[in-house]
């Protein structure tokens, strides 16, 4: 990326945050009149300043899969930098509103503001929860909470299990039911909706938006453990924009067969998670294990997870952490170019993670990361401008303010 | 081992301990006098404060209330309850608020309006010294030292 490129980028990025400051204000300023008779307005705010390097420039590090480009070996801001702001409402005791605007690095590369959730939420009683509208997705565990770096312990959720995972919120409904077991608490939770998001591709977008999603999961919490078992899938509506490249590349009637044996749309991804966090003074312990099934054959099935472990010594929390994702290539390639096709959705590698998080001021923490990415060459699933001489290796070194307000 | 690294490691040491100093003080969880709860778990309460399950054995809806981070008694509940730090707490709430789930206990300036709060609720149930407990409440858990 040239250095006029960053430029620009930077200058949408300031943009979009001073646009999202100035509206923060002026919701600051308004409410506060109402706010003397009736405190059942807040507005809250999240925010990470972040810049992240890898070692070489044979492939650009990313987030997840909603980014189009990613780092290399200089700083780059995109990959963590977001900004948050929540308003609620407390209609009535049983009743709030809630709705989230974000502005991150995103499909489109720009950082053009989102609404991320919008719903009414209805909690008749201790024991029942109703969401509708726009809702953050749990299709793992902790995933409805990947971009508040404040709330976790790493720099970013590890991505050998969340890259997978470039959804953020359905256009939906769930329901959520709370029930005491002695002292223990078991909740489960079912959820319906459709996408509203777009992923990108080498140079298009790949619509997800309509794509039907559902799911639930099963909590037990007892004292410092919480235990998690989940499922989820996705119906695919849209086909992946590659019928030009097949075009391009295969003759007519080869192309049309490929197109029909790498469709995507109308197919089903699975997700099953398990996960068990340990929470309890000053340790954490977190173990999450994930596997995918893929319906398409252009997407490769795969397991993944990780462990993480943190310590806290006064303000300054060490942590450990090991990750990997493991897919399985298709026997089944039919030609060379659908072979080359297929193989871009291949992972196979894992991650030591080393860092440690330091809460300097109230509600604010820097953290400092470095990840050791150990892969196979043929590892490219969640890399962008991957290049030939690409080693499977590489290490990413990140720095991160978080804060809420 | 030299003297100087001891008296470092016995001043880490110290670090270490000082939230456990802090904890014997005499805090106390209290419930509104007629909320028919008279005594709770160490559970229980997490249970109702980090907002996993808010409601009494007896079906009462639990009403909890909160101090403001700058008021000392707040980093100290916390610390003799969870054994957690005010930022792990805040860092737990913002997961929480953030994902849309749910809104942390009210808060609160000072420990007499907590006791305005667990008073005027009937599942009123907030954390105070020992000492300003009256007969608006019932103590149904000590932190023992």
């Amino acid at each position: 990326m040239t250095r006029q490129r960053a430029d620009i980028l930077l200058r949408q990025a300031a943009g979009s945050f001073f646009a999202i400051a100035i509206l923060l204000v002026q919701l600051l300023i308004a409410p506060q009149v109402a706010a003397n008779e009736e405190s059942a307005f807040s507005l809250h705010g999240f925010g990470t300043l972040g810049v992240a390097r890898t070692t070489g420039n044979q492939a650009e590090f990313v987030r997840d899969l909603s980014q189009p480009r990613g780092a290399t070996n200089h700083w780059d801001a995109r990959v963590d930098s977001v900004l948050g702001l929540q308003a609620n409402w407390q209609l009535t005791p049983q009743l709030e509103a809630v709705i989230q605007a974000t502005s991150r690095y995103r499909y489109d590369r720009t950082f053009t503001p989102e609404i991320s959730w919008a719903f009414l939420k209805y909690d008749p009683n201790p024991q029942l929860s109703l969401r509708a509208g726009r809702l953050g997705t749990e299709f793992f565990m902790l995933a409805d909470s990947r971009l508040v770096g404040y709330s976790y312990l790493p720099v970013r959720p590890p991505g050998d299990f969340f890259w997978y995972l470039p959804f953020y919120a359905i256009d939906g409904a769930d329901l959520a039911v709370t029930v005491p077991v002695g002292e223990d608490v078991l909740r489960g939770k079912v959820y319906y909706g459709v996408s509203d998001a777009n992923i990108p591709l080498a140079d298009k977008q790949w619509k997800i938006d309509g794509s039907a999603m559902a799911g639930g999961y099963l909590d037990y919490q007892a004292g410092a453990w919480l235990f998690r078992l989940s499922y989820a899938n996705i119906r695919f509506s849209h086909e992946m924009p590659i019928d030009d490249v097949l075009a391009a590349y295969l003759p007519p009637a080869q192309a049309a067969q490929a197109s029909q044996y790498l469709t995507t749309a109308n197919t089903r991804s699975h997700y099953y998670s398990l996960g068990a966090i340990y929470d309890s003074g000053p340790w954490l312990f977190q173990l999450m294990l994930n596997k995918i099934k893929q319906g398409s054959n252009i997407f490769q099935s795969s397991e993944g997870g990780y462990v993480l472990a943190g310590y806290r010594i006064a303000q300054v929390t060490p942590y450990l952490g090991y990750s990997w994702i493991h897919s399985d290539s298709r026997g089944n390639t039919l030609n060379p170019v659908v072979a080359s096709i297929m193989a871009d959705s291949h992972a196979d590698q894992n991650t030591t993670i080393l860092g440690a998080r330091w809460d300097f001021a109230h509600n604010m923490a820097i953290k400092a990361q470095w990840d050791a990415i150990r892969g196979e060459p043929a590892s490219i699933f969640p890399y962008r401008q991957e290049r030939a001489a690409w080693t499977g290796k590489t290490d990413v070194f990140s720095v991160t303010m978080d804060f809420v307000f | 081992m030299n003297s100087q690294r001891l008296r470092l490691l016995f001043f880490f040491a110290c670090l270490l301990l000082l939230p456990a100093h802090e904890a014997l003080a005499e805090l106390v969880v209290v419930v509104n006098a007629r909320s028919g709860v008279a005594v709770m778990t160490r559970n229980e309460i997490i249970n109702i404060f980090f907002g996993r399950y808010r409601q009494f054995f007896n079906g009462v809806e639990a009403q909890p209330v909160d101090l403001v981070d700058s008021h000392a008694d707040r980093a100290r509940f916390y610390s003799a309850l969870v054994g957690k730090d005010l930022s792990d707490v805040n860092a737990y709430w913002s997961r929480q608020v953030f994902s849309g789930r749910m809104q942390p206990p009210p808060r609160v300036a000072n420990p007499d309006e907590v006791m305005k709060w667990v008073s005027a609720h009937p599942g009123g149930i907030g954390f105070v010294d020992l000492a300003k407990a009256d007969a608006r409440v019932r103590v149904v858990y000590e932190f023992k030292p």
